[in-house]
């Protein structure tokens, strides 16, 4: 048996004080029973997750019993209320599953680079004021968020969409196109050997290629600035939302990661005259792979299963947009199906409407709880490999 | 690659990381900016005279012999109004049966245009709504309403085949020629002297409570709401959290229950707020009926749970901070391990269990989902403390998802939505921001 | 440490002292139901408390939701865009609530559209042809070339079951491509803000930042809704649990008195009495 610190240290006293065997008991008793109100209190959070499972469990079942399951996972139609109605969740589950798509798509790149910058590029003396902007970001309350997408995102895309559309595609590709040229002529001209000829293809290889670039941006350009948004609540706009609602779980969660990678590996790669990017990029990053997935499958939880932010400005529409693709059609999705149709009456009569609302919660839950599983095995055993376990 | 390369890819790659902070940066300051700006205007704008009425009559506040004065004034200004109006009517009697429909069909959209700017005309009936009492509280509402009795928004049908613009037509054309066409540079002329703004600070937004569903008025039951809901979950949330990780950090043996305690920790933490929100409706109120529907204990227990992860998480942080010396001193000095704990590892976390503390408060003060089935309705007064375990409350994150999306006058009514943001998100990040500083403090503490 | 102990217990201390109100009255009135109900209920509310000094609360959360509260026994009155269903009625019964229905006012479904939108007047086919997804664009309307962007009312609410039982037709579906909001505010909000839009909101919300549009010819207005010639009418319900007595019935007959018919007068919707 293991030995606790007290039980070291009563047994050290009870040599050198003399304590009575009554009082001895005592102690044993009113120890063990103390113990286990402590125990019983901690596992007060086991035993509300184990009630949770079985309250929506329990009232999601009756659905799948009266309707079975084929409906509720193919069939689009949402008809909760007509006679005769229609379950079919597939349109509404697609719907969360294209906000969360959207939004890491935004998030994990941003958060990532973000993490990286944080924990080995800026000095010390910034990130103490870098940090606590990411802590009021998520502090912000979702329906704070929601209201932002609602009354001022949302307008802004209905009425200068393909404007902003056309500005931010330029904003953040022409960096990189930029970068891509520089490389790519320096690549092509690097095997010519003789050095006039050599700086020669050189720049002409730069100008071709920026031509190309910039027709490429313009076309680009032009394209997204002709297209007129329908409607500004729609999957982009939430999408948006919702990745800057992930990005302060990614990047923190990430930042740890990075920096649970010791300073000896970036010192020995930068011994071997890697750059800081190189470093980063080839060393550091396949070493904390696992807990940066583990960071952005809790980033995209947190998008899956946010309400208000949705509710209030995704359209809820329960359709899936045609093409497939289309961000910018309104979607409908399980958190805010939840919530908009729960007022519905026949809680007492225990109508597969309400039970239906159940099933979806139950889906989510299921969702988040592998999701979960699996970010905590990721971390484990990564804290192991690091330690060298 | 070149030297050169690796270099520019280095420069990019650093410059790509702070982007991508400054984008997040500039996300929090786009996000922040109107809601503080127009937040405050809430609080700090023009008022009118009307204001001052409103104040008076609904809140008793406001001196009155200055008050009747200023009321005199406006009245002074508008009684040429009037008097034109009632002049124009006359006018009106004397024309043939097809001008008359006409004119009267337009004097109507302009009696309704200046109903909406100074309140009720003289002679009519009191409208029983409170809403419909007063002319325009606010100076720049009161601009636009101004700008809707001169000019007269159409819109260009001419064209069945493509969307129709708009154009402003002036009303005074529509009445040339009779008595009624001087009304309208007369009231833009004299508008300030109709309504005499001046700055206020309405520090009632906080404190009042709202009248005719937030036309006037102010927002305190929703803070108060709130309040209730955000204490009434750390009341309950904070001592579990506490003693859980004591046990966790303290006494806990590494098993098979303790990591399944652990799971079912960060499990908690991932569940969708939502399905929290269900989960207190068909436990809380449902099956074990603490209330017989809605109520502020329904919702503070839900919070509760929700709240409760990250409040472990926190105080086990702080207590493994608690550096080891200290334990070992108190255990060596012959005090018991709870005695150890209570009296030197307990305070000595105190710091880092409080940030934990004040940080999940906030959390609790801004969620929606959980509340919508448990705790919150959208018109309701200031509850008393003795009203928590039966009555549900107004609560500022539910009203504000209320007033921007259900709320017939949801677009008249922008301030009161942004004011209800600032206020809300004013609370949540005053919370934040002292547990960084109070973080802050620890850590500097702790380096000695 | 005792000074931050000293200072968390005083800071609550000082918000629950700042926070305790008064305890008013413990029976006042719960309303809960129709968002469309809603501005009359939530006006009848204020102008109740304070002439007769009874608390009243109110949540819209929808028709059916009113229903439901009803049942439970958690409201003492469901305001309700619609009649109770057959089936909520025996789920009442049963629960030993015996619903009685008084009217409060009449309300006419406005068709709404963008007011940059050409489109004067459209059958009850045509209406119907677009929610259920035949007709997509303006054009084959008589109006001009642009995608329609439908919107309805969550499945809750009453209005939109009016609507379809009215318009489109109880076995039909309303089209998958309908955007969803919760309420006529929000509805008439979105309408308001977009060019395409086709929505359908109650009467007394319609106001000139939408655009009203004639269903067969004929333009919703207070005297078409009362005479019944405009097409979409239907009456607004308070619903009770048998026939009300006390502040309730006080309550339930305000729309009967003068003060009652002028609010409903001033909210835009038309009094029945």
């Amino acid at each position: 048996m293991i030995m606790s610190g007290e039980e070291l240290s009563s047994q050290g006293r009870s040599s050198a004080f003399v304590v009575s065997a009554r009082q001895r008991k005592w102690q044993k008793i009113s120890k063990t029973a103390g113990e286990s109100t402590l125990l019983l209190i901690a596992s007060f959070v086991a035993i509300i997750v184990f009630f949770i499972f079985f309250f929506v469990t329990r009232d999601a079942v009756p659905y799948f019993q009266i309707r079975g399951f084929k409906e509720f996972f193919t069939s689009t139609n949402w008809y909760p209320a007509d006679d005769p109605p229609g379950f079919g969740a597939l349109a509404i589950i697609y719907g969360s599953l294209m906000v969360t798509v959207g939004s890491a798509l935004i998030a994990i790149p941003m958060g990532i680079t973000a993490a990286i910058c944080l924990s080995d590029v800026i000095p010390f003396s910034v990130r103490q004021y870098v940090k606590p902007v990411i802590e009021m970001l998520a502090a912000i309350p979702s329906v704070a968020f929601g209201f932002f997408a609602l009354v001022i995102l949302a307008p802004l895309l209905q009425n200068f969409g393909g404007t902003i559309l056309m500005w931010t595609w330029w904003v953040i590709v022409s960096p990189f196109l930029l970068l891509a040229i520089i490389v790519a002529s320096e690549l092509l001209s690097a095997k010519v050997s003789d050095e006039k000829k050599r700086k020669r293809l050189h720049t002409f290889l730069s100008v071709v290629l920026g031509i190309i670039a910039l027709g490429l941006l313009f076309f680009v350009g032009n394209k997204l600035q002709r297209i007129e948004i329908l409607t500004g609540t729609n999957a982009l706009n939430v999408s948006i939302i919702l990745s800057f609602m992930a990005l302060p779980t990614i990047v923190s969660v990430s930042e740890d990661a990075l920096q649970a990678v010791g300073r000896d590996l970036r010192e020995g790669s930068y011994a071997l005259g890697a750059t800081r990017a190189e470093t980063i990029v080839k060393t550091i990053l396949p070493a904390a792979s696992s807990g940066i997935l583990a960071a952005v499958i809790l980033g995209i939880m947190r998008a899956l299963g946010e309400t208000m932010v949705v509710w209030m400005a995704s359209g809820n529409s329960s359709h899936i947009p045609s093409p497939w693709f289309n961000y910018l059609e309104s979607v409908r999705t399980l958190t805010a199906t939840i919530a908009g149709d729960m007022g519905e009456a026949d809680q007492v009569t225990g109508s597969a409407r309400f039970h239906v609302l159940f099933a979806m919660g139950l889906l989510l839950l299921v969702i988040s709880f592998i999701c979960n599983f699996i970010s905590e095995r990721i971390i484990v055993r990564q804290r192991k490999v690091l330690s060298g376990q | 690659m070149n030297l050169g390369t690796r270099k520019l890819f280095d420069r990019a790659f650093t410059a790509l990381g702070f982007g991508s902070i400054a984008i997040m940066g500039m996300m929090l300051i786009i996000v922040l900016a109107p809601i503080v700006s127009k937040g405050v205007s809430a609080i700090v704008f023009r008022s009118t005279v009307e204001h001052r009425k409103m104040l008076y009559s609904e809140f008793h506040r406001g001196n009155r012999v200055s008050l009747e004065k200023e009321i005199a004034a406006s009245d002074a200004a508008r009684r040429p109004v009037y008097e034109m109006l009632s002049e124009f009517e006359a006018e009106l009697g004397l024309m043939d049966e097809d001008k008359q429909q006409e004119y009267k069909a337009k004097l109507d959209q302009v009696r309704t245009a200046i109903k909406a700017l100074l309140g009720p005309l003289p002679g009519e009936s009191e409208p029983a709504l409170t809403r419909f009492k007063y002319g325009q509280n606010r100076w720049e509402k009161a601009e636009e309403k101004l700008k809707e009795l001169v000019y007269e928004k159409q819109w260009d049908y001419s064209n069945p085949d493509i969307a129709a613009k708009e154009y402003f037509v002036s009303r005074a054309t529509a009445f040339e020629g009779t008595s009624l066409v001087r009304l309208f540079p007369y009231v833009e002329k004299n508008i300030d002297k109709m309504l005499l703004p001046e700055w206020t600070f309405y520090w009632g937004f906080i404190t009042d409570s709202s009248v005719d569903s937030h036309i006037f008025g102010g927002i305190w039951p929703e803070i108060q709401g709130t309040f209730f809901l955000a204490l009434g979950a750390m009341l309950f949330a904070f001592p579990l959290g506490v003693i859980a990780a004591i046990y966790f950090t303290e006494y806990a043996r590494e098993g098979f229950i303790t990591s399944l305690l652990r799971s079912a920790n960060s499990t908690l933490a991932g569940v969708p707020s939502i399905v929290f929100g269900l989960f207190g409706l068909a436990f809380f109120i449902n099956t074990l009926k603490v209330s017989e529907s809605k109520s502020v204990l329904a919702g503070s227990l839900t919070l509760a749970i929700m709240i409760l992860p990250t409040i472990i998480r926190a105080a086990e942080e702080a207590i493994l901070s608690v550096p080891k010396t200290y334990r070992e001193a108190s255990l060596g000095l012959g005090s018991t391990k709870w005695n150890t704990i209570v009296t030197v590892i307990l305070p000595a976390a105190l710091p880092g269990i409080l940030t934990g503390g004040v940080i999940s408060l906030g959390r609790a003060a801004g969620e929606t989902a959980p509340i919508i089935f448990t705790a919150a309705v959208s018109v309701g007064s200031a509850i008393g403390l003795a009203d928590v375990f039966s009555s549900p409350t107004p609560a500022l994150s539910w009203n504000i998802y209320n007033l921007a999306s259900e709320h017939e006058a949801a677009a008249e009514i922008r301030h009161v939505q942004y004011g209800m943001v600032f206020a809300l998100i004013s609370i949540v990040l005053m919370l934040n921001l002292s547990a960084i500083v109070l973080r802050a403090r620890i850590s500097k503490k702790l380096k000695g | 440490m005792k000074k931050y102990w000293g200072k968390a217990l005083s800071t609550i201390a000082l918000i629950s002292l700042v926070s305790v109100g008064p305890a008013e009255a413990k029976d006042g009135i719960s309303l809960d139901g129709s968002t469309t109900v809603g501005p009359i209920a939530k006006s009848f509310a204020a102008y109740f408390t304070k002439k007769y000094k009874v608390q009243v609360t109110v949540s819209e959360s929808g028709s059916g939701n009113g229903a439901k509260s009803l049942i439970n026994k958690t409201c003492d009155i469901a305001s309700m865009s619609r009649s109770m269903k057959p089936q909520e009625v025996t789920a009442a019964k049963s629960n030993g609530v015996n619903p009685v229905t008084t009217v409060v006012a009449l309300d006419g479904l406005a068709i709404v559209v963008h007011p940059s939108n050409p489109v004067r007047a459209l059958s009850k086919v045509q209406l119907a042809d677009i929610y259920k997804g035949k007709v997509t664009n303006w054009s084959q309307v008589g109006g001009p070339n642009g995608q329609i962007v439908v919107i309805q009312r969550e499945s809750n609410s009453g209005t939109q079951e009016s609507f379809k039982e009215l318009v489109v037709g109880k076995e039909t579906p309303v089209t998958r491509n309908a955007e969803t909001q919760a309420s006529n505010g929000a509805v008439k909000n979105r309408v308001s803000l977009t060019r395409g839009a086709i929505g359908f909101i109650g009467l007394g919300f319609a106001d000139s930042s939408v655009k009203k549009i004639a269903v067969n010819n004929i333009l919703p207005t207070s005297a078409t809704v009362k005479n019944g010639t405009y097409p979409l009418s239907r009456p607004l319900f308070f619903v009770t649990n048998g026939q009300p007595t006390g502040v309730v019935k006080q309550f339930v007959d305000l729309p009967k008195t003068p003060d009652g018919k002028l609010i409903i007068k001033e909210l835009g919707f038309v009094g029945k009495y």
